[in-house]
């Protein structure tokens, strides 16, 4: 019995995301479309901090109960934590899913200049980015300025 | 004889040129192809010469200036070419007695000027990005007449037209960049327009806190630019020899998010006669303007200095560039 099934029971319907880096859970939530999860009151979401893993030692996982991740969330999902399995479950069948790349990313993400319009107070504007994956880098398409992949989770929005 | 043409109106065509940049939006020298860039060349040369008169041919248009940053040549440039063209112009330059001191966000400047009739906007604002967004927010074509760090796209045309004229063309142009290439708007552009042009080689010549920003140097990487950086004094006066062209560029010290990061540059560099021996005789010195500590007042009775017919050749470009954006025939 893994040290998962003693915590929580299985969930017939929802999505698993499993394999997310030990206490990394919040950056999932903040990078799934929380809006769209509270309108739906059917809707549970379990989250699971270090527990113990063979390919990570230890692990966070995300338990949407009656959530079906969308293609765009998984997509950046998969870019920021490429780590990450996304696990569809359907009347308690497991469906594994393997998500492309984004080509763009929109909302989600503060832009690190601090001189872009979408970090002027009041403006309307929406930051959006290229993903360029080849370089490692996320590019706004406001200001151009470059963010490292590995430096998304700092500017999560939220 | 000189002759004048008809605005919008589908006159003649004084250049036999199809106009590609009608109710285009000027915001980056990323979106402007070569082609692009030689129409508003040929036409500004028409204009220098007074073989072309643009006199009138945007007679009962609104042309918008919106400045939300000091700015001298770029504002006045703008201003003389569109009202020499006939154009209407509603004008805010000074932010302080306008709503935006009151917190008028520029969305709602763009929207309100619109609605008064503008037909084309053209904007200076201190934000990176804002001339993306207002060109979003806007059914009339922007220009961006300098976005916070990031580009001033019309500079670079000037720029680029003034190497053009000296030199009689950019292709395989040799130009070094001096001081400030992280904080000033005219290296984007000026880099991303010579990046259209073949065999064109760059140097990068600025202390470390003051060197390109990477996206600029990946733009030049996947278009093929040749380009090398230089840090210390030495290398930049071995590279020197090498240049057609030196453009410098004012540390611009309103931009640095750190007064105490500006005090270890200030001073780090200056462009006197000294320097210029280490080049060629007939190297050409250009600044964006205005100058400040940077390039000594020594250069300007030089055969070297550029950069005040550099500076003249604004209005005619902004002349072109507004007659050709508003419609006018190419």
């Amino acid at each position: 019995m893994s040290g998962e099934s003693l915590l929580v029971r299985k969930i017939d319907w929802g999505t698993v995301l499993d394999h997310i880096p030990a206490w990394k859970a919040d950056q999932v939530i903040k990078l799934l479309n929380l809006e769209s999860l509270k309108q739906n009151p059917d809707v549970s979401v379990i989250v699971l901090h270090n527990v113990p893993s063979k390919k990570l030692g230890r692990k966070d996982i995300v338990k949407l109960y009656h959530y079906m991740v969308s293609e765009d969330e998984a997509e950046i999902l998969a870019l920021v934590l490429p780590q990450i399995t996304i696990n569809y479950i359907r009347d308690w069948k497991v469906e594994k899913h393997s998500p492309g790349l984004p080509e763009k990313i929109v909302g989600k993400i503060r832009c690190p200049e601090t001189t872009c319009i979408t970090n002027v107070e009041r403006e309307p504007a929406t930051p959006r980015y290229i993903v360029m994956k080849e370089h490692g880098v996320i590019a706004c398409e406001y200001c151009d300025t470059l963010l490292e992949i590995e430096r998304i989770p700092d500017f999560l929005v939220g | 004889m000189p002759s004048s043409i008809s605005g919008g109106r589908g006159g003649e065509s004084p250049l036999g040129l199809k106009n590609t940049l009608a109710g285009r939006d000027i915001i980056s020298c990323r979106d402007l192809s070569r082609e692009d860039a030689e129409l508003v060349f040929s036409l500004a040369e028409e204009v220098n010469s007074g073989t072309i008169h643009l006199e009138d041919t945007l007679a009962g248009k609104k042309v918008a200036l919106i400045f939300v940053e000091p700015s001298t040549r770029t504002f006045q440039s703008f201003y003389v070419a569109a009202r020499s063209l006939g154009a209407e112009v509603l004008s805010i330059h000074d932010p302080a007695v306008s709503s935006i001191a009151k917190g008028e966000t520029l969305y709602d400047t763009v929207k309100m000027i619109e609605g008064y009739g503008a037909d084309c906007i053209v904007l200076r604002h201190p934000a990176r990005g804002s001339a993306r967004f207002a060109a979003e927010a806007a059914a009339v074509p922007v220009i961006n007449a300098g976005s916070g760090s990031q580009e001033h796209p019309t500079q670079a045309l000037l720029d680029v037209f003034t190497i053009k004229s000296r030199l009689g063309q950019v292709d395989g142009v040799k130009i070094g960049m001096l001081g400030d290439l992280r904080y000033s708007r005219t290296i984007p552009s000026l880099c991303y327009l010579l990046a259209k042009y073949n065999g064109v080689k760059i140097f990068f010549m600025a202390p470390p806190l003051l060197q390109v920003r990477r996206e600029v140097e990946l733009y030049l990487a996947e278009k093929g630019v040749t380009y090398r950086k230089a840090v210390e004094a030495d290398e930049i006066k071995e590279m020197m020899p090498e240049l057609d062209v030196l453009y410098v560029t004012r540390i611009q010290k309103e931009r640095f998010p750190d007064p105490t990061e500006y005090e270890r540059v200030r001073g780090s560099y200056v462009v006197d006669a000294k320097l210029l021996a280490y080049g060629r005789r007939d190297l050409g010195v250009m600044h964006p303007l205005p100058r400040v500590d940077e390039l000594s007042p020594e250069v300007d009775k030089l055969p070297n200095a550029w950069y005040f017919e550099q500076a003249r050749n604004g209005l005619p470009i902004r002349k072109a560039l507004l007659h050709l954006v508003l419609g006018g025939a190419g």
